[in-house]
């Protein structure tokens, strides 16, 4: 009971970090109708970026991650003007070609300023916490904390603001949404900002726990991808439950039979989910 | 008016900014539009309620209005004075603002895409094929509404499959075939001509 309790959480902490990277995902797959592969790697940008502000610069953790996520909120805007603008009207391939070029390009950068070897940020909340029987780390319980909170923000976001209305009307209707007066490259740009900046945060967050490594971002960006599919292309809820469904069967397959397998796990639940219900847990038939 | 593949809908599309002309101009109230986007073209006071309506189909009803009011969101109360009229034109769009507009039967929706298109509070609202695979009552209603929104001050370009309909409540009708105006004049003298009489009233 004890090891299912401790796997368990641990599941959660990992879910945390999907949800919120494939939220991310699912608002600008919304936007754009292809997945941008390179979200992956915007997410080990930003753990990167904290990672050098905390040891190059020596600027306090949380002032680190604000300052990321702000860089990384202009990247994703750039990104989002020079690279799939200018594929809007072309055939889907396109966009996908140039989001596979644009991740080789951050990983090629990473690996060049900072080395092929893995780094680690000094864990600033170390202390271990014993939570119910669950022995943990102060950080790890902040990855989950930090979670929550990012996903209420967004959802107030979406639901309760003009600019979060404007994002969801894009997405529903193109066309309609041009027609009501909306200024459709202006959301795309802020959807980005958006999706850029949480992969930042989130990054940042478990990245005192785990090493940050060039290659984090590609395996990062494939979960978030089939989390984005399981909880159905487009839903932001889905992205939610798919996230921390995936964390807790890798946790739980990991602990139970082989941590060697726990990849296993998340694309097993994958293609479990989609022979029952090819729509997503959370997706709408096409129509 | 005209039939299937007249050039309405692409007449309609260019003027409100989704399609570009190749060639040719555009002019709105003494502005040459047809070079601005869709959203500039909306806030000049250009609206167009599109044919297959292109509402938010998981979006309550009330937001596809307040989204619809876009362009003037800062005069949030002039926004809730336009929704109230809008609310009195189409009642049963009060009823349900709370339903997603997927939900809404094909009528209602019509009444929603109208009634959104009307919240930017338009000089000009353009209209295409408000009546189109709706109920004759519900044709009934909308056409009494048209009458009423131009009554208020709102010029209605409309754009009809259904002939009768269209010249018993405009001013003036034109009559589009291969993408050009063939006739044109007051409304009441194309229900009385000839030509029309054979080709879009089955007379």
């Amino acid at each position: 009971m004890e090891v299912f309790v401790q796997q368990v959480f641990n599941g959660i902490m990992l879910g945390s970090t999907y949800a919120v990277v494939a939220v991310g995902l699912t608002l600008v797959f919304g936007i754009l109708h292809i997945p941008n592969f390179a979200h992956g790697h915007f997410y080990m940008l930003g753990a990167y970026l904290t990672f050098f502000l905390v040891t190059s610069w020596k600027i306090d953790f949380w002032p680190a991650l604000v300052l990321s996520a702000v860089l990384l909120a202009l990247l994703g805007v750039l990104v989002e003007r020079i690279v799939f603008r200018p594929m809007r009207d072309q055939p889907h391939v396109n966009a996908f070609i140039s989001a596979i070029g644009t991740l080789m390009f951050l990983e090629a950068f990473v690996m060049v300023v900072w080395g092929p070897q893995g780094h680690r940020i000094p864990n600033p909340y170390p202390e271990t916490v014993n939570l119910l029987g669950v022995v943990t780390t102060q950080q790890r319980l902040l990855v989950i904390a930090a979670a929550v909170v990012l996903i209420v923000l967004l959802h107030l976001f979406i639901k309760k603001t003009v600019m979060g209305a404007t994002i969801e009307a894009v997405a529903q209707n193109r066309e309609g949404a041009m027609l009501v007066g909306i200024n459709v490259d202006r959301v795309s740009s802020v959807t980005f900002a958006v999706s850029a900046a949480t992969a930042a945060i989130a990054a940042s967050m478990v990245a005192p726990i785990f090493m940050v490594s060039p290659t984090m971002g590609a395996l990062l960006g494939m979960k978030a991808f089939i989390v984005v599919i399981l909880g159905g292309l487009g839903s932001v809820p889905g992205a939610i439950v798919g996230g921390y469904i995936l964390g807790i069967v890798e946790a739980l397959g990991g602990g139970y039979i082989s941590a060697d397998y726990k990849d296993v796990f998340a694309f097993g639940a994958l293609i479990l989910i989609l022979a029952i219900k090819p729509t997503g847990l959370f997706g709408k038939e096409v129509g | 008016m005209g039939s299937n593949g007249a050039g309405k809908t692409t007449l309609f599309r260019t003027v409100a900014g989704v399609l570009k002309p190749c060639r040719g101009t555009i002019e709105f109230q003494g502005k040459q539009i047809h070079r601005l986007s869709p959203d500039r073209i909306v806030s000049l006071g250009l609206s167009l309620c599109p044919e297959g309506r292109q509402l938010f189909p998981q979006l309550s009803v009330y937001k596809n209005l307040l989204l619809g009011a876009y362009t003037r969101r800062k005069e949030m109360s002039r926004v809730r004075k336009t929704m109230e009229w809008v609310y009195e034109l189409f009642p049963v769009l009060k009823e349900r603002r709370n339903q997603p507009a997927g939900t809404l039967s094909g009528g209602e929706q019509q009444m929603l895409a109208i009634g959104r298109a009307l919240m930017s509070e338009p000089e000009m609202l353009l209209l295409d094929e408000p009546t189109m695979g709706l109920a004759p009552l519900v044709v009934r209603r909308i056409a009494e509404v048209i009458k009423e929104i131009n009554r208020a001050g709102t010029t209605v370009f409309l754009s009809e499959q259904n002939a009768n309909i269209a010249l018993m409540i405009t001013e003036r009708g034109y009559v589009l075939e291969n993408g050009r105006i063939v006739l044109e004049g007051p409304s009441p003298e194309l229900l009385e001509n000839a030509t029309v009489k054979r080709a879009y009233l089955g007379a």
